[in-house]
């Protein structure tokens, strides 16, 4: 197992959103918009990626019993600073997230990988899985949002394309996000028998 | 009972270093999170109504001009469909509405979240506490968010009766 294989697994082979199906419920409430997509993607990068490289510092000195009490500590200690942080420094993009951004303390991504991964193996290999994970879930949820915008409300990253009232409301509605997710998970499926 | 003492231990330390380190930022960004706040808030009264300053009284702004009392606003969150609307009325001495602005709600993405358009907001512009605002009546309802509309609908009423009261 190699170290560039740590960081390759999460972007494709082990996407968490469209192989994994994990970290489902802010992908499908916050991805209406580009620009709502990478802002949460971003702020979810931020706590996988140091919240796997502390447990990976830490996991010879924590016992084993209290190992997920300990992760939940260290997740919700980087969640609050980049809640605090983002009400600061970016007030807009924080009201259109909401609750979500509190909410990435139970986004099951984070704890999935301590647990699976950055408990077991050492610091450089746990940051790299950190990273391969949260560029996997970036880009699916970039994806996903550049899609449901597009036809849901006639735009990209803003930018008006054509009239909104043709567009198809119900894209960037709850069940334009199942639909979206259904056709990129049979597209990345197909694409991957091929590879084969 | 060495192991529990150690368990107890490690787990108290990482509490600790948590708080001091959520301490520590906390402090850095307070400060920027309240002005945030009251800077959004005061561009908002301003767009409302043209004046100098504002006194507050509780939900009451009353915008001075020079000496005197140019208008009122008012901040009311009528009930919409998934949660209260925040909105901000304004309304000149005579009690006609002279613009409405929403700042926060949670109403459905696509549907009710149109509550924002200047083109829907600007229908109640001019009306006084003798028009019905009511969806379908005097004004255009949202299509596919009647519950939102009439939340907004309601905001501007009470705004309403709250300046005669005032001015009476």
């Amino acid at each position: 197992m190699s170290v560039w294989q740590d960081f390759n697994r999460g972007i494709v082979s082990e996407n968490p959103v469209l192989r994994l199906m994990i970290g489902l419920c802010p992908t499908l409430a916050v991805s209406t918009s580009a620009v709502n997509a990478l802002g949460m993607a971003a702020a979810t990068s931020f706590v996988l990626i140091f919240s796997n490289l502390v447990v990976a510092l830490i996991r010879k000195i924590v016992p084993d019993q209290i190992r997920i009490p300990i992760f939940i500590i260290v997740i919700s200690t980087f969640v609050t600073i980049i809640d605090y942080v983002m009400q600061a420094y970016t007030p807009d993009l924080h009201r259109a997230l909401g609750v979500f951004i509190p909410l990435i303390v139970v986004n099951c991504i984070i704890l999935g990988r301590a647990e699976a991964f950055a408990y077991k193996n050492p610091v450089l290999a746990s940051t790299l899985d950190g990273i391969g994970m949260s560029l996997g879930f970036t880009l699916a949820l970039l994806t996903i949002g550049v899609i449901r915008e597009l036809l849901g409300a006639g735009a990209i990253f803003g930018v008006s394309l054509y009239n909104p009232a043709v567009a198809a409301t119900i894209m960037v509605l709850p069940p334009g996000a199942f639909i979206t997710i259904g056709f990129l998970m049979a597209l990345l499926n197909k694409w991957e028998n091929k590879v084969q | 009972m060495a192991k529990n003492l150690k368990m107890a231990v490690v787990l108290a330390v990482f509490c600790i270093v948590s708080a001091g380190l959520l301490a520590y930022v906390y402090n850095l960004t307070q400060p920027l999170i309240v002005k945030n706040a009251k800077g959004s808030f005061d561009l908002s009264l301003k767009g409302l109504i043209a004046a100098d300053s504002f006194k507050q009284e509780k939900n009451t702004f009353v915008a001075i001009k020079g000496k005197e009392i140019v208008g009122y606003a008012f901040a009311v969150k009528p009930q919409g469909y998934g949660g209260p609307v925040e909105m901000l009325v304004g309304l000149d001495k005579e009690g006609r509405v002279l613009a409405v602005k929403v700042l926060g709600h949670k109403e459905t993405a696509g549907l009710g979240s149109n509550i924002e358009d200047q083109k829907f907001l600007k229908q109640f512009v001019g009306k006084t506490s003798k028009d019905k605002v009511e969806p379908k009546q005097d004004i255009d309802a949202l299509t596919g968010a009647t519950i939102s509309t009439r939340a907004v609908c309601h905001g501007v009423r009470e705004a309403m009766d709250q300046c005669g009261k005032i001015t009476k």
